[in-house]
């Protein structure tokens, strides 16, 4: 009777009842409730979103080990580097000295980690996005930006929501929110909140996981949730910044590219961007490989792994992983709310600056050029090229944009990516 | 180019300094931090430009250069067909076909015989009936076609 009261008494000790005391694991557990609702029933990028609330659930259960935030800080895993300091007459002496700048051990990961640390991996050694890059490369057709060139410079002016972001994030710190318990955003945290703008859920990945990593879950899941919100967050906007008659402007059809010049732009994107911006190479460069074998047409075989199973099987880890590092201790937070608040603003601005941009070069090139295909430069490929069309429509339904959209669409996917380089050269 | 990345070079040794105090507060407190964010942020965005400027001259200038070879491959191949047709006329012919040039529509009678059967089924269905008075091309010779049309408006109804 005494064993069989003792292993019941060990049982609900071991159990994850015990863990549950704390409200804000239960906060966490319900908010991946709420994510569930919003993939599956709202079909909010459910490819990514699903993955994310389940990475979220795993890492809030108590006593399931799968993910340690811990082994993930410096402070608390930290990294000794092994020397031998010659000590005279032919002998050495071992010796350990703390390396602030690689202070993560990587070692007490291996030995100590759960199964969601181990995929963590991917994320923190910057594999996961460069792959999902390469897949979204071999299936992206950059024929309609090499058709009309002049779409990069509205994929450049919607990064100008990174950046308004960027300053705006900082801007908050003028006022003392401590009493709220706010600390304010460092420059590496307003970086990271302010990419949310680029609307390119691996690039903001990328980038905060080098920035900010504690801030990865709160950005992952707004950057894909505005991602998702797109076609709710544009078109107020891009009707306010037009007139009926802009939206109405058809557009000539777009030149055939011949498939040299397919051939020849990611290599060429490649050597521009990773000879000016060096650490934007990481992104660009895969994504232009991925391009680069779909289309030369010599490598069928690979192209069909990029686009379909190693893209799904990266997602999954991608997913996963993300939202194993939404723990309360960093999702509960104000930081959190502002998070949101400020990638709202960063896709709102990102949108406006391209409708405007657009309608510069409307009134530049004698009213030829729908300004609606300006708020396809945030990326958020395809979807914020299908506003454009939907917008469009709406106006005049035989004026067909989608085309002429997607050359800004693809361009912001560059621009996004150079703007993470850019950040990244200065404060990484 | 350069003056961007010198102003981000100037910058960067306050950026350093900066990241180096950790906390926002700290960094706030900088007399640095203002001028710092604000070269940071004006640079960066001028930055992306530059770069996407000069990827637009690089492939404008590719663009220029296709459509010149395409232009003088066009104009190799229509002298070639001319050259074709002037040896042909050249050569007597002893039975030349008589070429129609149809620009009524009208007289096509198998197009007008698909169109009114077209119609028929529609007025059928409808209940109505409807005479055709005349058929004929639309003006604008690049407007698509109401099929054509169709196909695109089906195609994008998903989005």
């Amino acid at each position: 009777m005494e064993i069989f009261q003792s292993t019941i008494t060990g049982l609900i000790d071991t159990s994850g009842f015990t863990g549950l005391g704390d409200i804000r694991c239960i906060i966490m557990i319900l908010l991946s409730f709420v994510l569930f609702y919003l993939a599956i029933v709202r079909q909010y990028e459910p490819l990514l979103m699903l993955p994310i609330a389940f990475g979220m659930l795993l890492t809030n259960l108590p006593l399931t080990g799968l993910y340690h935030p811990e082994l993930w800080d410096p402070a608390t895993n930290p990294y000794f580097a092994p020397t031998y300091v010659d000590a005279g007459l032919g002998g050495q002496i071992y010796m350990s000295i703390f390396m602030p700048e690689t202070s993560l051990d990587y070692g007490k990961v291996l030995h100590e980690g759960g199964l969601l640390d181990m995929l963590y991996l991917g994320v923190k050694l910057q594999i996961y996005p460069p792959l999902i890059f390469l897949g979204i490369g071999s299936m992206t057709d950059f024929g309609p930006l090499i058709a009309n060139p002049k779409s990069f410079l509205l994929g450049a002016a919607a990064q100008g929501g990174i950046f308004f972001t960027f300053l705006g994030a900082c801007l908050l710190n003028f006022f003392d929110l401590s009493g709220i318990g706010f600390s304010g955003f460092t420059l590496k945290e307003a970086a990271s909140t302010a990419i949310i703008g680029g609307a390119d859920g691996p690039t903001a990945i990328y980038l905060t996981s080098k920035l900010a990593p504690q801030l990865l879950g709160s950005i992952a899941v707004a950057a894909y949730s505005y991602m998702a919100l797109v076609p709710v967050i544009q078109p107020p906007i891009m009707k306010a910044l037009t007139t009926e008659k802009e939206r109405a402007v058809k557009m000539g059809q777009l030149r055939e590219v011949s498939k040299i010049e397919k051939v020849v732009f990611p290599i060429a994107v490649t050597v521009i961007v990773s000879l000016i911006v060096p650490s934007a190479a990481p992104l660009v460069g895969i994504l232009m490989f991925g391009n680069l074998m779909k289309e030369s047409g010599v490598c069928d075989r690979l192209v069909k792994t990029a686009q379909n199973e190693l893209m799904n099987i990266i997602t999954i880890f991608l997913g996963i992983t993300v939202g194993a590092t939404a723990v309360a201790d960093n999702f509960l937070s104000w930081k959190t709310i502002f998070i949101i608040v400020l990638g709202l603003i960063a896709f709102c601005v990102g949108t406006a600056c391209g409708v405007l941009l657009g309608k510069l070069m409307y009134i530049i090139s004698g009213k030829k050029i729908n300004p609606l295909i300006g708020s396809a430069g945030v990326s958020a490929v395809p979807m914020a090229a299908r506003v454009s069309q939907k917008v469009g429509a709406q106006t005049n339904p035989s004026n067909f944009l989608l085309m002429h959209a997607m050359g800004p669409n693809v361009a912001g996917v560059i621009g996004s990516a150079v703007a993470a380089g850019v950040l990244l050269s200065v404060l990484g | 180019m350069n003056i961007a990345f010198s102003m981000l070079s100037e910058s960067g040794s306050a950026i350093d300094r900066l990241q180096g105090l950790g906390s926002a507060k700290d960094q706030l407190s900088d007399p640095d931090y203002w001028g710092s964010v604000g070269i940071l942020t004006i640079t960066g965005i001028l930055v992306v430009f530059l770069i996407l400027a000069i990827l637009i001259f690089f492939f404008w200038l590719m663009g220029t250069i296709f459509k010149a070879i395409d232009k003088s491959k066009v104009e190799k191949k229509s002298a070639s067909i001319e050259a074709e047709k002037a040896k042909l006329a050249a050569e007597p012919v002893e039975q030349a076909a008589p070429v129609e040039e149809e620009e009524d529509v009208d007289d096509d009678e198998e197009i007008v015989a698909v169109i009114s059967a077209a119609i028929a089924a529609y007025a059928e269905a409808e209940g109505t009936a409807y005479t055709i008075k005349s058929i004929s091309k639309h003006k604008n010779a690049h407007a698509r076609s109401a099929w054509s049309m169709a196909g695109l408006s089906d195609n994008m109804r998903q989005f």
